[in-house]
């Protein structure tokens, strides 16, 4: 009990001293995990809503192999990243594997089908009324797309803050990808992972808490926005 | 806007809701589009509206089939009405927002409709935070706020107070009267049939029962 009682005090002592290597680590993993989740977004959130608006041939099945690919592994995404970017690989070339770009490429597909999925059933679910409104006002398709975000901009907003969750939580890709390098490519997730295989609790602690405190920060963001909305 | 339909046939699965060999729709009148629950009135708007483009058959607005230009000049009410989830002001200067009408004009047209409407102090409220026949006035001025050529209404008054049915009567009337634009509207009621409508439509089952 002790040992974790002095992983706390010492948690704590590692975030109130500022520790240059513990902040390092939570800036590049929000710059990381930030920096995806806004490339998805901007990609994702505009497809989504056009396509779940739009009445195609497939669609159901689009649905299915869409849903599906939200829940797709960290570790899988990894992989695929890896053997992309690997030095025989078609983008070996590139040289990026083990860096931050090669983290945010990873974690930037890993969060892609989990906005689109979200955006295209809010879109297919509430988005036909507010085209509806919309087309009878004279809106054209570009209008149709920036109003239906307008309208739905809270549960966007939630959608993508579920996102950025699942990417700045996700170990399994960071790892493969980056390679936990110190100094270089070592995010909060693989830390914990590392420090608690070697024993070390109060790092692990210390990120723990951080992790924890983001969550908090920015769910009471989106609360206090939805009750003044 | 004159509005012909020939040979609309609308199905629902196997069901078949619309089944109307031919209908006019006058230009410059106020129609009044009456008949039992299910009788398809609320399909036939969609249809006409452009809204619902599932069907079979020919539509012509002034003998033209449907495009842009048309779409820009009508407009349907809604008998729940969606307001968007901003003020009551914006709401309203939507459609001028994006037919690019330049900000002092459509100040002049927003402040000018809100007036008549008699719903300066709902001017700066959130539009979905209205009571029914609130929302049911901000949705006529939002929808004539634009002068459309052809107006569509679906039950606009149904469920609110006399005083707002009194105000959009008069501005529907109104409307018609100064722009000439043609106007459909849904109604059970005969009375307020009697007092809009040039023209009545009866619809039952799909089919017009008979036209005065």
């Amino acid at each position: 009990m002790d040992y974790i009682l002095e992983g706390f005090r010492e948690a704590l002592k590692l975030l109130i001293s500022f520790d240059k290597e513990v902040y390092d680590i939570i800036t590049l993993s929000l710059f990381v995990s930030t920096t995806a989740t806004i490339i998805a977004s901007l990609i994702c959130i505009p497809l989504g809503i056009h396509l779940g608006l739009k009445e195609f041939k497939g669609k159901r099945a689009f649905s299915r192999i869409l849903y599906t690919s939200m829940s797709v592994p960290s570790v899988i995404v990894g992989l695929v990243v890896a053997i992309a970017l690997s030095r025989r690989g078609p983008l070996g070339g590139l040289n990026l594997l083990y860096t931050p770009k090669a983290m945010i490429i990873a974690q930037t597909l890993l969060v892609t089908p989990l906005i689109l999925g979200l955006t295209y059933s809010l879109s297919k679910n509430r988005g036909k009324e507010i085209e509806k409104v919309g087309t009878s006002l004279g809106a054209g398709r570009g209008d149709i797309i920036v109003l239906t975000i307008k309208e739905l901009k809270l549960d966007l907003l939630v959608n993508v803050v579920t996102a950025f969750s699942r990417a700045i939580s996700e170990v399994g890709a960071v790892m493969i990808v980056g390679g936990n390098i110190k100094n270089r490519t070592r995010v909060i997730t693989t830390t914990i992972s590392m420090m608690n295989s070697m024993g070390d609790y109060p790092m692990a602690i210390a990120l723990g808490l951080v992790l924890l405190l983001m969550s908090f920060v920015i769910n009471s963001l989106i609360y206090t926005y939805s009750g003044e909305d | 806007m004159e509005i012909s339909v020939v040979n609309l046939k609308k199905y629902y699965g196997e069901k078949q809701v619309l089944d109307i060999e031919e209908l006019t729709i006058e230009k410059g009148k106020i129609t009044g589009l009456i008949g039992p629950n299910g009788s398809g009135k609320s399909t036939l708007m969609n249809i006409i509206s452009g809204i619902d483009l599932d069907f079979f058959g020919t539509i012509r607005y002034d003998g033209k089939p449907l495009d842009r230009s048309i779409y820009m000049n009508m407009t349907l009410v809604f008998q729940k009405p969606y307001l968007f989830r901003r003020r009551v002001y914006e709401n309203i200067e939507y459609p001028l927002k994006v037919r690019g009408m330049d900000k002092g004009e459509r100040i002049k047209k927003v402040e000018n409709i809100i007036k008549r409407f008699e719903i300066e102090e709902l001017r700066e409220k959130k539009a979905h935070r209205l009571s029914g026949g609130e929302s049911q006035k901000v949705s006529l001025a939002r929808a004539l706020i634009f002068e459309p050529k052809l107006l569509l209404l679906d039950e606009p008054t149904s469920n609110i107070d006399p005083e707002s049915i009194k105000i959009m009567e008069r501005e529907i009337l109104r409307f018609n009267q100064e722009t000439k634009g043609t106007v459909l509207i849904v109604t059970h009621n005969i009375e307020q049939s009697k007092r809009l409508c040039h023209n009545i439509i009866y619809l039952e089952n799909g089919k017009v029962g008979y036209l005065e």
